[in-house]
Parts: C-alpha cells; structure tokens; sequence
C-alpha cells in the first residue's frame, strides 16, 4: 500500500509545476480566440521536456512510465488549464503502440514523440436526427483500398492535426484508419464551443485510403475504439481532478480575503461546508482517477474503474465550479475572472469521452447486470 | 503508487477471514444481536473474547498488553473483517479509552485496565454528551468535586450508549469552573456499579438503545483520574480523531445483497435503478479508497488531521445512499417492517433506514466534520 509519488513522479511533478508555473499564465484565455487553440511553441518545449513520451518504450525516444505517472501529469496540465492537443495525441499515440504494424509505429511514434506529428481521433459519427446536411456515409472497397466518406465530430483539434484516427464500418465491420490529415476530400472545421478547445467537425469526401492505413485487424475496430475511449476518460479525468483542484484553491483564497459584513467570508459556516464538500468530491474522483490508473499500469482490468472514475469526475466537475463560481460572487460570472474559464472547459472534459451516465452504465454492466 | 496490501498482509488478511468462517456460527449469531439495537448478548461478548483472546481486538499494541505489537495497517484488516461478520468493528475500549489510557494512563491504570481490554473481558461506555452539551462538549457540566481523598460526582449524561452493558464509564467531567470552559474538564474512569449511578433507557428511531445516566453523589476513588486534572479535554479531542476511522465493508458487504436482490428480481433493466446502483458502486468505492488512504497514513505514522473527519463524512453519507437507494428499488413494499410476508430481505433495509441515521449525529456530526475540513484541512478562518 503507498499513496505516495516515486522518486521519478516527484523530479517529474516538480519540473511540470515549474515549467507551467512559468509558461502557462493566462495561456488558456489568450489562446482560445486564436485559429490553432495551442501554441505550437510550447508544444516543441513540453515534446523536449518528454511529456508526449511519458507512455511510450525507449525504443521510439519514450521514457517507459507508466498511466500513473501520466495521470499525474495530466493533472498538473488541468489546474493550469495548460491548452492543446495533448491528450488526444496521447491517446491516438497509444491505439498505434497496441494495435498498429512496425510500419506505423516506426512512421508515426518517434516524430510524435518529438513533438512533430499531433493526431486525433475520429470516432464519434453525427446523430442523424439533428442533422440531414450531414455527408452520406460510404466506405467502399476495391482491390484493397478504401474510399471513406463520412462525417465525424468533436474531433479534438483536428484542424491542425498531422494524422486522423477515423473510425468506420466496413463489411467486414468496424474498422479504424490512420488516414494524413492532409489527404484529399479531408476537412477540418474547428466548431465553436463553450470550452474553446476546438473539437472538430471532420468530413471525409471520398477520401482515398490504402489498405495499410488500417489499423489493427479489419473487424477488430471495436475494441480499438473501447480502448481509446477508455485511456481518453481516464486521461480527462486526470484532467478534470486537476481543474477542481486549482478551482478550490482559488475558491479558499478568495474566501480568506473577500470581506462582507465586517468579516472574512471563509469564517461564514455556508462558505466553509460549501469548501469542504468540495474538497471530499476532488478526494474522490482524484482517488478513483490514482486507482484506475495504477490498474491500467499493473495490467490488471480497469474497465470498471476507469468508468468509475470518469462517472464520478464527470459529475464532480459540475458540482465544484458551480460552487466556485457561487462563492466568487459576481466575480465568478465575470469574464474578467479566470473562475469562467475553468466552469466552460470542465463541461467540455464532462463530455469527453463519456459523460457520467453513459459511465454509471458501463460500470452496471461490469458488475453483471 | 500501489492499492494493494502487501503479501503478509494478504496472507493475514486470509487468517481473519478464515477464522470469522470457522467461526461463523457465533459470529453471524454475535451480528444479530448487535443488530438487534440492544448492544452486547452472551454472543458478542463470545466472539469479542476469541477475537481478542488471539490479539486482535489492539494488535498494535504491545504484547504485555495483549496487543501483538503489529503496525496499524493489521488492524485496519481485522475492522474490515470484524465490521463484515459482526457490524463490529472495534470496541470502545480499544478504540477510545485504551490508546489514551496507554498514552496517559497512571501505571496503575495500565495494569488493571489493558489487558481486560485487549481480551475483549471489558467494554467502556463513553460519558461525554449532556442536554446542553453536544457538538459543543465543553459545555458540560456534570461535577467532580475534589474531596481529598475521592472526587464526589453530580449531574447527568445524555445519550451515553453502551452504558447499559459497559462496565466502565469513560467520564468527561468538569473539575474546575474556567472561563475557558475547556481548560476545567478532567477524564475519569468509572466502575458503573459505584452506588449513586442510575441508568435509564432512552430508545432511538432505530430502536436502537442509549441512556441516560445520573450521578447521584457517586464517590470516585482518586485513581479513577487519567492523566493530568483539567486535561481531560484534550484527551478527549486525542480519542475523537481515533474515533471516525471507520471502514465500508459492512456497506459494501450490503451492496452486494441488494445487487443479488435486483439479480434475482429481473429489476436490472430499469435504467433508472441501473444509474442508482452504479452511483452507488463509485460513492462506496470512492470511500473504501479513502479509509485506505487514512489506514495508511496511520500505518506510517502521519496524522490524518482532516482526512479522518472527512472519512466519517463519507461513509455515513454513502451509507445514506445506500439506505436510500435501497428502499427506492423496494418501492411502496420497502416501508413494510419485518415479520411480513411482504418485508423485502427480512426488513433489513426499513431497520437500517432508521438506525442509519444516528451515524449522521454521532461520533461528530455531519457539520462539524464539515468545518473540521474546512478550517484543520482548507485553513479557513474559525467562524
């Protein structure tokens, strides 16, 4: 039993908080009125600081760490609200270690790691009842290769990725593409949305497609796309405990400072139970996010906790900025104030990869019902 | 990082249950009984004793104490397994009264007390709460006049559980009048046979059973003092954050039941009771996570200045959505009391809806955990 950081995650811990300490000031609020959503600049600093390596082998310029070591790092990243395609990458990264050829990992993972190549994944296809413009989906085959049609959403920055993870049904079922980014018929539209961290809407307009661009087995794109769901939930669960955290922290100094009525706010008993509820809530979806990650990096099965942990980070992320935002008063609805800003990106991280009902039923079934 | 006990753990782990499955005839017959709200019968004290007789009731404490001198985390193991079997996770003898008799205590007191303890021979009643005198025990009133050669005793106490079957009563009494009111209390240990002691049952919803007890001019020999005169409060303080470690295995051992129940029942395609259940799941395990996270910061000598009170928060609110998810998925027939054809699993959940609620106002209640959160663990500022 430990519950407490290895040497490495201390040195790794300690050079993230400074790195962003440094660099990641009023970062969010700058970049998401700008065309890219991440600032390509850092994003070559945290490739040399080897963040974009911390899951991968030695043998692609990795570092060989483990989800622990990510999770706590994508933490750090969420209380600075540090901006980019980083999980996404990640997680597209991880689908090519699992599932792909020598081919595609030599091609893709050392570049990626060296921060040169930024990747996402495509798998959520629109609800047609919302939408009748949508493009016809079509995936057609012929001596091997695939001319892919379609329309995918919410793709985290797509617009300036180098490759897409995209995911369709083909005869044989379901299969996932590494297709570039700049192929012909690809389009990538940053949609405008309340976190600014630009999900895409992607359409395919048939777009060509060799036969060695899939990835894993045709057939077997299910369990690529479940893995990459689950990594990017519990990646956004790092994510979101990270945010709260650094919303509490915020939400404690300025009740110790703000005075009404003669007194602190933070003597006020509301203000007080207000912190405390949420300090046991972040407890909670932090030590779920820690389990689930230490499952993953044991090889153990972590279906369960993985949507454990984003069920209840989900929801959490609600709870707490509401808080915070109540107790910043007017200042927590003004747009000046950074306490905004952590409220809109939780509800895009809630969204991320499952929200907390869709969670709660994966965690019903895992347990037999 | 790792969630895991180590391999000797596991190994011991497996002795603890081994024994409570060899001994499951007492044991469940030990659980009813305690469930029965009444407090300890002929089975507890049974099962306490063959607990305690193996080391088990304080094994972290030395062995000339009946302790096994093991690190904290081999106690966390048995309350999980004690709290399983019996709904009894530790005595207040060995939870309470002992550590500070063992820090505090005169030599005296050790030798006549300790021992009895960790055998599970005795148990202790705590003498705490007065009308007036709850979530704010300072204000207690209940009087030790120091006489020379005994201290005389006059008041009363309210909702001092277990006074009925403890055979000592761990007294919370004012030794001076201060104008700080917590500098005056001294900590006593009284033989509730003492002539002048009257106890008279008072019945919780949960039909569970605490008492008042009046002191009618109690003679208290000198040595029933532990530790310093005026100390006490202190002391008292010391034993409270002992007091909220808990564990969930009793809640979790429930969650399983009515998993099975909503099994069996076909219940499980209402999507509705799917969400609640699957809340459930991740509020419980979310407080298992966080009894371990304390356990282990006692096994490395940390202390868990805000996390034990938020530990008693957790579980007694996850304990609420237990009970209050249960009777959900019962429906109309979860209010039906057992001894019906009608009670669903015995009338078990109707019971702990009631009880359950005493666990919100006991041991610290809800709000004051709150603010011990707020102000130990956030540093804000005392109202």
């Amino acid at each position: 039993m430990d519950f407490d950081y290895s040497e490495f995650q201390s040195i790794l811990l300690n050079s993230t908080k400074n790195f962003l300490e440094k660099e990641a000031k009023g970062l969010f609020r700058e970049i998401e009125n700008t065309e890219e959503g991440y600032s390509p600049q850092l994003w070559e600093k945290i490739a040399e600081l080897g963040w974009l390596g911390v899951l991968f082998p030695a043998e692609y310029g990795g570092i060989d760490g483990s989800f622990v070591d990510m999770v706590l790092l994508i933490e750090e990243m969420g209380k600075a609200l540090f901006p980019g395609p980083f999980i996404p990458t990640m997680i597209s990264g991880l689908a090519i270690l699992k599932y792909g050829q020598a081919s595609q990992k030599e091609e893709i993972l050392p570049r990626m790691i060296e921060g040169k190549l930024i990747l996402s994944p495509c798998l959520v296809e629109p609800d047609h009842t919302l939408d009748e413009s949508i493009i016809e989906e079509k995936v057609s085959a012929g001596n091997g290769d695939y001319i892919l049609s379609g329309t995918r959403l919410f793709a985290p920055y797509a617009h300036v990725s180098d490759r897409l993870i995209y995911s369709a049904d083909t005869v044989q079922g379901k299969a996932v593409f590494l297709v570039d980014t700049k192929s012909p018929g690809v389009s990538c539209k940053p949609l405008d949305s309340i976190g600014g961290d630009k999900a895409c809407e992607v359409d395919f307009n048939a777009v060509e497609v060799p036969e060695r661009s899939v990835l894993g087995e045709t057939g077997k794109g299910e369990d690529i796309i479940a893995r990459m769901n689950e990594w990017g939930a519990l990646a956004e669960s790092a994510y979101i405990v990270g945010m709260l955290e650094q919303v509490l922290k915020m939400s404690v100094e300025y009740a110790k400072e703000r005075e009404q009525f003669g007194k602190k706010i933070g003597s006020f008993q509301a203000i007080q139970h207000q912190c405390a509820d949420m300090a046991m809530d972040i407890d909670q979806a932090k030590s779920l996010t820690r389990e689930a990650a230490w499952k993953l990096s044991e090889n153990l099965p972590s279906t369960k906790e993985i949507s454990m942990a984003k069920a209840w980070a989900s929801d959490a992320a609600r709870r707490v900025c509401l808080m915070g935002v109540k107790i910043h008063g007017g200042t927590g609805v003004s747009e000046e104030h950074d306490m905004q800003l952590y409220f809109r990106k939780a509800k895009a991280s809630e969204l991320a990869h499952g929200d907390g009902d869709r969670h709660r039923e994966i965690v019903i079934r895992q347990l037999g019902l | 990082m790792d969630f895991r006990f180590s391999p000797e753990e596991e190994k011991f782990k497996e002795e603890v249950r081994t024994f409570f499955e060899r001994e499951a005839e007492c044991a469940s017959a030990a659980k009813e009984e305690w469930d029965s709200g009444l407090g300890y019968g002929p089975n507890c004290w049974s099962i306490l004793q063959k607990i305690g007789g193996k080391g088990w009731l304080c094994p972290t404490w030395p062995k000339k104490y009946g302790g096994l001198a093991l690190p904290y985390m081999y106690r966390y193991i048995i309350m999980e397994q004690m709290q399983y079997y019996l709904n009894i996770y530790s005595t207040v003898g060995a939870g309470m009264a002992g550590p500070v008799i063992l820090s505090h205590g005169s030599e005296a007191q050790k030798k006549e007390f300790l021992l009895p303890i960790a055998r599970g021979e005795i148990e202790f009643a705590l003498g705490y709460t007065e009308p007036q005198a709850g979530s704010d025990l300072a204000a207690l009133m209940i009087r030790a006049e120091d006489k020379g050669d005994h201290f005389l005793i006059n008041g009363s106490k309210l909702f001092n559980t277990r006074a009925h079957y403890a055979q000592y009563h761990w007294l919370g009494a004012r030794t001076e009048m201060t104008e700080q009111k917590y500098k005056g209390i001294s900590l006593f240990i009284v033989d509730l046979k003492t002539p002048g002691i009257t106890i008279s049952p008072i019945w919780t919803v949960g039909k569970t059973r605490t008492n008042e007890v009046f002191y009618d001019n109690v003679k208290v020999p000198k040595g029933a003092l532990v530790g310093q005169k005026n100390r006490g409060f202190y002391y008292i303080l010391e034993a409270l954050d002992y007091e909220r470690i808990s564990t969930v295995s009793g809640i979790e051992r429930d969650f399983v039941e009515i998993l099975e129940y909503v099994k069996k029942t076909g219940k499980g395609k209402d999507p509705v009771i799917r969400q609640k259940i699957a809340n459930l799941a991740v509020e419980i395990e979310s407080a298992r996570l966080l009894a371990l996270r304390v356990a282990w910061m006692l096994n490395n000598e940390k202390i868990p200045n805000y996390e034990a009170g938020m530990l008693k928060l957790l579980v007694s609110e996850t304990e609420q959505n237990l009970v209050n998810t249960s009777m959900q998925i019962f429906g109309p027939y979860g209010q039906i009391r057992k001894g019906s054809k009608w009670a669903q699993l015995n009338g078990k959940y109707e019971r702990n809806y009631r009880d359950s609620l005493e666990s919100l106002v006991t041991r610290g209640t809800s709000e004051i955990m709150r603010n011990v959160i707020a102000v130990r663990g956030l540093g804000l500022p005392r109202g």
